[in-house]
């Protein structure tokens, strides 16, 4: 049986990508182990969480293919963390299961289609049909009202902790996608719903929810409708997840959920 | 109460007015005096809307100077407005000259003669740290703050689940609250860590807390961070208020302030108010 480094799955990622490497990111790169380990299975995710890995480890992988960061910050700088209790054991967890974890964040977002839109799109039930053109990750739904869409992702995704501002009884019907923290921006005029994960609440480059609650003052329809980071972008690791399996036959891949990290009053844990 | 028609009246006809009075800047000139915090000129508290030569028929605060707020202010005869966070949807204020909600804020602003001064960077650097008081006095535990070390409280025990729900009913809070954590865990000590948390301070403060009760952190940090600690057998616990949920009781704290040090005219706080829902499952 031939065996399977985790540095030829990620040559073959590159030459799979259809976009040339940046070798400047700082992103993409192993964040643990390297490219000698052998890969026994490959299981992508959205955070490289410690459950996220001891399950993945648990199903029989060793490669974990991140989109987000592992020792939590985007430069996964490990000097800020290193005497933390919870960065010694995950360490020792993943070096003790003979685990490497390399991140694929940028080069994910420069591929086309970007798989993390088509993977939110795809679990909201925001079909291509209504895309107003094709990736613009724009689309004009049938006339609805804010307070129903918002039901209704949340039902489709099963998410606890979404969060929305302006008014529910907004009849709206263009809705623009964001994933992640790349939130766009509630002002413009051909835009009634932004749905999106993540984005600072104010003082930033745009503040859209009080954005949104002025507009809910002044009666124009506008809606902002927060999945969540994890909720929004995991969804297009199982997408990843579908196509590593094309090009490494040898061993399996899968996705192995990070899933949402909250949960709301009300509805317990 | 004539405060309201003295709002409105045309400038021009203030010139000259009584004794006693006070305009916009001479208001903000006490507060850079009084406030105990070296002035950087590179800070974000500055006008943001309105001449800071208008006479003050009273002070209104708040964490956002939302149209909701400026409306109650105008509606009591308060016309200084002074915010925690931007007026106008982004920290550089831009103005956006054909968007229908700047334009109608910007017009609500005028029309009543309201001033909008921004309060943040120096308002946070006061010692001791008023949002974190703000946040003790709004959860009712005046009596467990601690001035000399602000952002580390301790209350008699309760659990996660009893504390999630104090949390939302003293602070109002109708989707905006976000946990994570085991509901059964004990909490005694917290870090109150309002308005926008980096890791860095996160990393900081959970080792000698019980639960981080914060404003908003980046989701890639903190919210992580915490849920990789309770995982890995941490008896740890984070809330997650809302920014502008988290920073309205600093901004009553600065009412109560301001009425010591400017006597000359009514100020008061009235709360933003949570902007999120949720959907009923």
């Amino acid at each position: 049986m031939s065996v399977l480094t985790a540095g030829e799955v990620i040559a073959r990622v590159k030459a799979n990508l259809g976009v040339a490497w940046r070798d400047t990111t700082y992103r993409d790169t192993f964040k643990f182990g390297g490219p000698d380990t052998v890969v026994r299975g490959i299981a992508t995710t959205m955070f490289c969480s410690y459950d996220a890995i001891r399950r993945a480890v648990e199903a029989g992988c060793n490669l974990m293919i991140p989109h987000e960061d592992t020792y939590w910050s985007d430069r996964d700088d490990v000097s800020m963390v290193s005497g933390d209790p919870a960065y010694k054991l995950k360490v020792d967890f993943m070096r003790e299961h003979d685990v490497a974890v390399f991140r694929i964040h940028d080069h994910m977002h420069a591929q086309r289609p970007d798989f993390l839109y088509v993977g939110c799109a795809r679990a909201l039930g925001l079909e291509s049909r209504y895309e107003t053109a094709p990736q613009s990750h724009h689309f004009t739904l049938p006339p609805t009202t804010l307070g129903e869409l918002a039901t209704t992702f949340q039902k489709r995704l099963g998410a606890k902790a979404l969060r929305v501002v302006g008014d529910p009884k907004a009849k709206v019907s263009r809705v623009q996608l964001g994933v992640g923290y790349a939130t766009p921006n509630i002002s413009s005029p051909d835009v009634d719903v932004v749905v999106s994960g993540e984005q600072q609440e104010n003082d930033g480059a745009f503040d859209s929810p009080a954005y949104v609650l002025d507009a809910a003052k002044l009666g124009i329809p506008k809606g902002w409708i927060m999945l969540g980071h994890t909720v929004s972008e995991e969804q297009g690791m199982l997408e990843m997840a579908d196509w590593m399996k094309k090009f490494t036959p040898e061993v399996p891949v899968q996705l192995v959920r990070t899933g949402e990290p909250f949960w709301a009053p009300g509805e317990g844990k | 109460m004539t405060a309201t028609g003295i709002a409105i009246a045309p400038r021009a006809l203030m010139a000259g007015d009584t004794a006693g009075a006070i305009n916009a800047q001479e208001v903000i000139d006490r507060i850079r005096k009084s406030v105990g915090v070296d002035w950087k000129p590179e800070a974000v508290d500055k006008f943001k809307a309105g001449d800071p030569q208008t006479r003050v028929t009273g002070i209104v605060t708040s964490s956002l100077a939302s149209l909701e707020v400026l409306e109650a202010a105008a509606k009591i005869g308060a016309n200084l407005i002074i915010t925690c966070e931007p007026t106008f949807f982004s920290k550089a204020e831009t103005p956006l000259a054909s968007d229908p909600v700047f334009q109608s804020k910007a017009e609500f602003i005028r029309k009543h003669n309201l001033v909008v001064w921004r309060f943040s960077d120096h308002w946070r650097l006061r010692s001791p740290d008023p949002f974190a008081q703000g946040l003790a006095q709004q959860l009712g535990w005046v009596k467990f703050f601690d001035p000399q070390n602000p952002t580390l409280i301790t209350i008699p025990g309760m659990t996660l689940a009893a504390l999630t729900t104090h949390v939302g009913k003293s602070m109002k809070i109708r989707g905006g609250l976000r946990v994570i954590g085991d509901p059964k865990l004990q909490v005694r000590k917290i870090a109150l860590l309002p308005g926008s948390t980096p890791i860095q301070v996160s990393i900081k403060s959970l080792p000698g807390a019980d639960a981080i009760l914060a404003g908003e952190v980046r989701e890639w940090e903190t919210v992580e961070y915490v849920r990789d600690t309770v995982d890995l057998g941490g008896k740890k616990a984070l809330l997650l208020t809302g920014r502008v949920v988290s920073e309205d009781p600093g901004m009553a704290i600065c009412a109560q302030w301001l009425n010591s040090i400017v006597p000359e005219v009514p100020c008061k706080w009235i709360t933003t108010g949570d902007p999120y829902w949720r959907p009923v499952a």
